[in-house]
């Protein structure tokens, strides 16, 4: 099954591998080319090469891996003509049945082949595996395919719908795994075709659970015993693709940071607040013929402060942002919110001398 | 290489279909519990607790798989199996149902006289109990099905005998002690032969630190073709005591069957050579000489064995960091060829994942995790088994590529 050589050769059939996703499989023929999403590849060129190279594409710009066919690789590859099992169910399956090298298998319906390469690659030229299909082109590609793949001599696929037909096998199999819409039909056939002097065992595969239970009692009514189902899953675990979560000890930082560029600002507030006044003053004593004012008093008057500030930003169209620069509100005000992001507050923050740590901040604001 | 040695095995130790005598076969008895035992065609008795006795020999010659009950002066008989029945729906409930001593007036001490009382079937006390009980008309067909099945788990004289192929035997080591076997439950085995592409002819690298659950696997799936080397932590050579349960002949074993240990596959490293006198005084000191030889000479062809790589699959369970298994084995695995590394640790394999991922030569490095769950399926009485383990362990599987 499957070439063993170490090296590729003409005929082969060989998986290639563009990523994880996408596999692809092909049977070497000189002359033809693989054209893969960056660039292509000639068959001749990989004849000779060990199964598991890296091969680049011939305009340098991609490369593949050309792989040996596994049963597993070959269930990621195939072309689906049915639905397939894969290896989570055939693993367990055929540990289950107790399928070892030299066993003879019943199989219905081939299907696609997924199931029969693994029952092929366990029982190996000792064994014997009978396949069963009921559509007729599904039986002959799945013949085309098994004689390529270099199984025909231990496995045969016959076009026959079991469950009216039945196996025409008696006395002469091992296991029987049933992969139909209603197992049940085939039961009794089944069990005319299981070996008579040892046990045996069988298994129906079934979607759905009315299935299961039709099956269950078909399978009693033959006198199968120890009748159980499982279910089983491949959980595949996600490594290393989780973001990296920060401590809430930065959380913890920025919130003290945010707190003392507060009162930093405030200060600043108050400070040009202060100087337009005086400025204004000034603008204002000139009007009046040098009038003094008194500036600082006013500062000393944080409410009529406030009143002016809010002013200023409403001028400037940017009513909407938060009122954490009242510096009269208490520190209920100091809410969470380290990043208080509005124009307004980057400009006031830019003559800090964190400014850095600043523009960090207004960027994330996923809290 | 699997073309050289394409004769097929047909032995009948391979088919393993019928008990021999010298076989190992495992017992599940009543109450589920398991009994591990040897069998030979001889006069001698196996002693079941309550569950009775039986002559040893009575065995020998019965296929494997079936279900005895023990009649009498240690003789069995294959018990019909039972087919499942379909239970009436009746409106019963435990409304009016009280539990205490009242319910069952047969004493403990009747039961015993009952039973070493010649001529009585254990079938017959269960009766007796069943008549008896106060409260049985009152139950439920279900649960009139149900105490049924816990009075024969309790006095049913007799056993089953389950077939030895690797899913049993990893039920049974599992259920007897899953830290003996690194917790690798039976469906996590399947695959790990599944993704190790493990197949008559197939050349294997194994690191076992299970007792020999990994070897036994592989060497079901080799079928008496191809290679399986160990690779040990001791000076001496490797026993795996789970292999014996296959009931393989030595031969089978022995000639698919190789090891090393850690220091011996280091090429740099050299035994150190030992003293050789010029001449031999004794006859037996020329004898020893020679058996050191052959000694240093089947090394030798190990270590070459080995070194001359294209190893199809390496396949690990061992009590060691699995990447410093992985970065020394590497060289020696066929393009191609497979990785598989069973942790009970999630963490352990996340750390290979990261470490692999940054070399090259390992394509497609992936962590899976089996997931299974048995059910009942009775007529009306379909639920998942109570009991079930939360976890098979953990898969590491990737490919070794050239770069």
């Amino acid at each position: 099954m499957f070439s063993q050589a170490r090296e590729i050769a003409a005929g082969d059939v060989v998986i290639v591998w563009f990523t994880r996703e996408s596999l692809k499989a092909i049977t070497i023929t000189p002359g033809e080319e693989l054209n893969g999403r960056f660039g292509a590849y000639r068959h001749t060129d990989l004849i000779g090469k060990p199964f598991g190279s890296k091969i680049g594409s011939r305009n340098g710009k991609g490369f593949i891996y050309v792989l040996r066919p596994t049963p597993e690789l070959w269930t990621l590859a195939l072309p689906h003509r049915t639905q397939i099992l894969y290896v989570a169910d055939i693993a367990f399956v055929v540990s289950w049945l107790g399928i070892r090298p030299g066993s003879v298998v019943i199989e219905s319906g081939t299907g696609s082949g997924s199931f029969s390469h693994s029952v092929a690659r366990t029982i190996g030229k000792s064994g014997k595996l009978h396949s069963f299909e009921f559509h007729d082109t599904r039986c002959q590609t799945a013949q085309e395919e098994f004689a390529q793949h270099g199984m025909s001599e231990y496995v045969t696929v016959s076009h026959r719908n079991v469950c009216k037909a039945g196996f025409d096998l008696e006395d002469v199999v091992d296991a029987v795994f049933l992969d139909l819409p209603a197992p049940w039909e085939a039961i009794p056939a089944a069990k005319l075709a299981l070996k008579k002097t040892q046990s045996t065992r069988i298994c129906c595969f079934s979607p759905c659970a009315e299935q299961v239970l039709r099956t269950v009692s078909a399978l009693n009514d033959s006198g199968f015993t120890s009748i159980t189902m499982y279910e089983t899953l491949l959980r595949t675990i996600d490594v290393g693709s989780y973001p990296p979560l920060k401590s809430v000890g930065t959380v913890a930082e920025k919130l003290k940071d945010a707190d003392v560029k507060r009162e930093a600002r405030r200060v600043k507030q108050i400070e040009e607040s202060a100087m337009r006044a005086k400025e204004k003053g000034r603008k204002k004593a000139a009007e009046m013929g040098g009038q003094e004012m008194d500036i600082f008093g006013e500062s000393e008057h944080p409410h009529g402060q406030k009143r002016k500030a809010g002013e200023d930003r409403e001028a400037n169209g940017q009513s909407n942002t938060p009122q954490e620069d009242d510096s009269e509100a208490g520190p209920h005000t100091k809410k969470p919110k380290p990043d208080g992001p509005s124009p307004l507050t980057l400009e006031m923050v830019g003559h800090l001398p964190k400014s850095a740590d600043c523009k960090l901040t207004t960027t994330s604001t996923g809290f | 290489m699997a073309s050289a040695a394409s004769t097929s095995i047909s032995s009948p130790s391979f088919a393993r279909t019928h008990i021999k005598s010298g076989d190992n076969v495992l017992l599940r008895l009543p109450s589920g519990d398991y009994r591990n035992l040897k069998v030979h065609d001889k006069p001698g008795r196996i002693t079941l607790g309550k569950f009775g006795s039986f002559q040893q020999k009575e065995l020998i010659g019965h296929p494997f798989g079936l279900s005895y009950e023990i009649i009498s002066e240690g003789k069995i008989r294959v018990r019909e199996q039972e087919t499942m029945t379909e239970l009436e729906d009746t409106s019963a409930t435990n409304e009016l149902i009280n539990d205490g001593n009242f319910v069952q007036p047969l004493t403990y001490e009747e039961i015993e006289t009952l039973k070493k009382t010649p001529g009585v079937h254990s079938s017959e006390i269960i009766k007796m109990q069943i008549t008896q009980n106060a409260n049985y008309e009152l139950k439920s067909e279900y649960s009139k099905e149900k105490y049924k099945k816990r009075k024969e788990a309790k006095f049913l004289q007799g056993f089953s005998i389950l077939e030895p192929n690797m899913f049993n035997i990893c039920e049974y080591l599992f259920s007897k002690d899953p830290q003996r076997i690194r917790g690798i439950r039976a469906d996590s085995l399947g695959q790990m032969m599944s993704f190790a592409n493990i197949h008559p002819g197939a050349r294997v690298l194994v690191v076992d630190d299970t007792g020999g659950l990994l070897v036994a696997a592989v060497l079901e799936r080799l079928g008496g073709e191809g290679r399986l080397l160990t690779i040990t932590d001791s000076e001496s050579p490797p026993t795996y005591h789970v292999v014996e349960q296959l009931n393989l002949n030595t031969t089978e074993a022995d000639g698919t069957m190789t090891y090393l240990n850690w220091a011996e596959i280091e090429e740099e490293w050299a035994p150190v050579e030992t003293y050789e006198p010029e001449e031999y005084r004794t006859h037996s000191q020329k004898a020893r000489s020679e058996k050191r030889h052959a000694r240093a000479e089947d090394l030798r062809k190990r270590r070459d064995e080995f070194w001359a790589g294209e190893w199809n699959a390496l396949v690990v369970a061992s009590e060691y960091e699995p990447f410093s298994i992985i970065e020394r084995v590497e060289p020696y695995l066929a393009g191609s060829g497979s990785i598989v590394v069973h942790s009970p640790y999630l963490q352990t394999l996340t750390d290979v994942h990261q470490k692999l991922r940054a070399k090259p030569q390992f394509l497609g490095p992936a962590v899976t995790e089996a997931w299974l769950r048995q059910y009942q399926v009775l007529p009306g009485r379909t639920h998942p088994m109570m009991n079930m383990s939360g976890s098979g362990g953990y898969l590491l599987s990737a490919m070794k590529v050239y770069v």
